[in-house]
């Protein structure tokens, strides 16, 4: 990570004269303080400022800066995130800008009773002079700064380079900060305000765009992309493309390429715990308490049948002795002897003795043979059905038509039974056909089998869509693919429209011979809306088919799944599914320089100004002075600074996107800032250890004899 | 506060010694602050930049106009090229399985892929 803040607490304030500045790069997104003519800042850190409460105690504290995410456990920042005193580029809250001076000086070890040194600090070009105001009012008053200068970060970062070697004195600051890009050209090494130009994209566009595809792509995944985290991948993994539609058709195309340039984020994952497959000994166990138990049950109802067994037994000695003894009664007696034993006459005696001796059969296992019997009968028990209805009686007739009745339904019982059998059959010999094919083949069979699976519920599904496409108005989360929102109808629906439109248009058209027919009132039966569904009760053979081909696919294709009913989207992991390392992995493919891009397209966010290359040229027409040669110096010395410069790639896209837009022959030469991010800083320290720096400051004195139209006029000279 | 809290010094001291008026002077506890910072918007037009000669540069001025190349238009979703055009999610798609999933996305996703590039409805 390149950006480190470095908070320390610096111990040597004293030791410093009150004449050396203290210089301030006051950036959208870190704070830089340090001593004038020093190398380096002393004190980095995140411009912002959050204030949260603490745990324990409940008040509210203010933090500046980003701190160990750790420390921050012992404070609720549910409800105030990270703020920053910046608008744009411009500062605009000066309370959060006090809590950040409070924090930069007191790191910077201040501890005297006011800040008496010079103060150097960067705006942005062309500040409104209410926020310098604001500043200059800020410093002067709260910390009582005797001088202060304000200076442009491009400019000092370009005349850093040009002091470097690198960059020539005419020439062109290209700056991509946080919040804006700047144009700015250099002339005589004094920076062309009239000519320079701004886009309103940066850095944190770039994280915000990353950020809100990362979260779009990976809904899950959502709490883990913070926004410093995503920094992060910014900075590790995005590039700018040479050609972004030719970068992208790499993509498409999603071959070796493609995959080289993918990276991968793996998010912190544990593999579920596998349940451990039972021992073998745990399993004999299991099965032969399983077997005991059966044997249980089996000694249980066998014990149930010898006692049924024996009660049957029992019923039919009690029966035949009742009816061996009433051989012996006398007529007469017969009813008054029945009385006392339940039954009312000999034939129902006789007759629960056949019944008692069948179930007897049953449960002692025989066979029973009843229907045997019925066939053996059958000339006996349908003895009228031949004779012809002339020489039968009333009651024979009665009784031949009974015979009849019987007759062919036992028949048709019977053709029933033969068409079942059949059909058993037929299956059993399908199956066996398939079963065969599949040990033929087993591949070949399952590949079938899903393409068949296929073709069904894509069949099965259309229908349903045609179905139901008509009543789903606001069908925008229905079946995938679904067309239209409510566009057609269905045909039965399409009908009925058409018979509504023309009965309502038809009217007093020629001879109205509307009811002469029957059939005409059946218009209003088809116009009434509840005909739409009646075709769809019988479950088609479609269906049927599916679920088979699903069960049997279901039975042989450990891997397959039959597809919900609700058609669920594509993202969202089926349930059923252990989630898997590759659940866990965030793909950056094309966001890799699709983020980036923006920097030259900031239409693809909606922004409507010209791109980093485009800039260029806008600032060069913008030039005051024609003067001959003048822009072949400035593009031949064009320095990119700021953070987003960082990216790979950019200066060669630079160069391109330039070459386009300039005249043929243009000499185009790009250079990196020797370090895009502290040049800024390094700059101004340089030139606040200037003989003639003073000169260039202003003091409180001067601000309230001047006024704010004078500060509005205050431009500092880079060229000293 | 926790030791660990103290010892980084994360939490800024209300009293600073350098500093002539301190912030709880400023912003008393307990008081409304009554403080209403000027967005940018107001604070350029408070500028009346209107009433300044054309050329001089202020921060109105300097921005950079519109682009001149065509609008690049990429897919939505991908951000591979995209040719066709979805009337009714008003998205941008590459190909048919794009098509297909941008219409059983849900509608606050489209919305959030249209806000990408400034094309959301918004309410107001």
């Amino acid at each position: 990570m390149p950006f480190i803040s470095k908070i320390q607490r610096q111990l040597d304030y004293s030791s410093f004269a009150s004449d050396v500045p203290i210089v301030i790069d006051n950036g959208g997104s870190y704070f830089r303080i340090g001593w004038a003519g020093e190398a380096d800042p002393r004190v980095i850190f995140r411009n912002i400022v959050q204030r949260p409460r603490h745990k324990t105690t409940g008040e509210t504290v203010t933090i500046v800066g980003d701190h160990d995410p750790a420390l921050l456990k012992y404070f609720d920042c549910t409800r105030s995130g990270p703020r920053s005193a910046f608008d744009s580029n411009v500062v605009y809250q000066f309370e959060i800008m006090e809590y950040i001076l409070d924090f930069g000086f007191d790191r910077l070890g201040a501890d005297q009773s006011q800040i008496d040194h010079p103060v150097l600090i960067t705006e942005c070009a062309c500040n409104p002079i209410q926020s310098r105001c604001r500043m200059a009012e800020l410093l002067f008053e709260s910390y009582g700064v005797p001088s202060i200068a304000f200076g442009v970060d491009a400019a000092f970062s370009y005349r850093y380079n040009q002091r470097l070697g690198i960059c020539k004195t005419d020439g062109l600051a290209i700056c991509s900060g946080f919040m804006t890009s700047h144009a700015i050209p250099i002339i005589n090494g004094e920076p062309v305000y009239e000519a320079c130009c701004r886009t309103n994209v940066g850095g944190y566009h770039v994280t915000d765009y990353l950020k809100q595809l990362l979260s779009l792509k990976y809904p899950h995944h959502m709490p883990k992309l913070t926004w410093e985290k995503v920094e992060d991948l910014k900075m590790e993994h995005c590039y700018i493309a040479p050609d972004y539609a030719s970068e992208v058709r790499i993509f498409q195309k999603g071959d070796k390429e493609a995959q080289d340039k993918t990276r991968c984020w793996q998010l912190p994952w544990t593999p579920s715990p596998v349940e451990e497959q039972p021992s073998e000994e745990e399993l004999a166990r299991k099965a032969a308490l399983k077997e005991r138990q059966g044997q249980r049950l089996r000694e249980m109802a066998e014990a149930k049948r010898l006692s049924r067994i024996n009660e049957l037994e029992n019923e039919q000695k009690g029966l035949e002795f009742l009816l061996q003894q009433l051989k012996q009664v006398e007529d007469y007696e017969v009813s008054s002897f029945l009385s006392v034993t339940g039954y009312s006459s000999r034939q129902e005696i006789e007759s629960a003795l056949a019944k008692v001796t069948q179930s007897l059969r049953k449960s002692k296992g025989e066979q029973v043979e009843t229907e045997e019997k019925a066939e053996s009968s059958m000339a006996e028990k349908y003895n009228l059905i031949n004779v012809p209805d002339d020489v039968l009686t009333p009651e024979q007739l009665k009784e031949k038509r009974k015979q009849l009745f019987l007759k062919s339904t036992t028949e048709a019982r019977q053709r029933a039974k033969q068409k079942r059998l059949e059909e058993e059959l037929e299956r059993e010999r399908q199956m066996k056909l398939e079963e065969e094919k599949r040990l033929e083949n087993p591949e070949r069979y399952l590949e079938e089998l899903h393409a068949k699976y296929q073709e069904l519920s894509e069949r099965v599904e259309q229908r349903k869509r045609l179905k139901t496409n008509g009543n789903n108005t606001n069908g925008n989360n229905n079946v995938p693919g679904g067309v239209g929102r409510g566009e057609r109808l269905n045909a039965a629906q399409r009908e009925r429209m058409r018979l509504l439109t023309t009965a309502a248009f038809d009217r007093g058209k020629g001879e109205d011979t509307f009811g002469i027919k029957d059939e005409d009132w059946q218009l209003y039966k088809l116009m009434s809306r509840d005909n739409d569904d009646d075709d769809d009760e019988k479950p088609n053979e479609d269906e049927a088919e599916l679920l088979r081909v699903s069960s049997r696919l279901q039975e042989i294709d450990p891997t397959f799944f039959p597809k919900s009913e609700s058609g669920s989207s594509t993202s969202e992991p089926p349930r059923f599914r252990p989630l898997t390392k590759e659940d866990f992995q965030i793909i950056l493919g094309v966001e890799r320089f699709r983020c980036p891009e923006i920097l030259f397209n900031p239409n693809l966010i909606g922004i409507d100004q010209a791109g980093l290359d485009e800039m260029v040229g806008i600032s060069i027409r913008r030039l005051p002075t024609k003067e001959r040669g003048l822009e072949e110096r400035i593009t031949e010395s064009i320095l990119m600074t700021g953070g987003s410069c960082l990216y790979p790639g950019m200066a060669e896209r630079l160069e391109s996107g330039i070459r386009m837009i300039r005249p043929s022959g243009t000499p185009i030469q790009i250079y990196k800032a020797y370090d895009p991010i502290l040049d800024a800083w390094r700059g101004a320290s340089v030139y606040a250890t200037a003989m003639q720096f003073p000169q260039q400051t202003f003091s409180r004195m001067d601000y309230y004899e001047k006024g704010e139209d004078w500060l509005r006029q205050y431009q500092m000279r880079y060229s000293i | 506060m926790e030791p660990e809290v103290l010892e980084a010094e994360i939490v800024l001291p209300t009293h600073l010694n350098f500093k002539k008026i301190q912030m709880y002077e400023k912003y008393p506890k307990g008081q409304s602050r009554g403080r209403h910072w000027k967005h940018l918007k107001q604070i350029i037009q408070a500028e009346n930049y209107q009433n300044h000669p054309e050329n001089e540069p202020n921060y109105v001025n300097i921005e950079s106009p519109p682009s001149m190349h065509p609008c690049k238009r990429i897919c939505d979703i991908t951000g591979f090229e995209a040719p066709y055009f979805d009337p009714r999610t008003k998205l941008r798609y590459a190909n048919t399985e794009v098509f297909k999933m941008i219409r059983s996305l849900p509608n606050d996703y489209v919305q959030r892929y249209l806000a990408l590039r400034n094309a959301a409805v918004v309410l107001k």
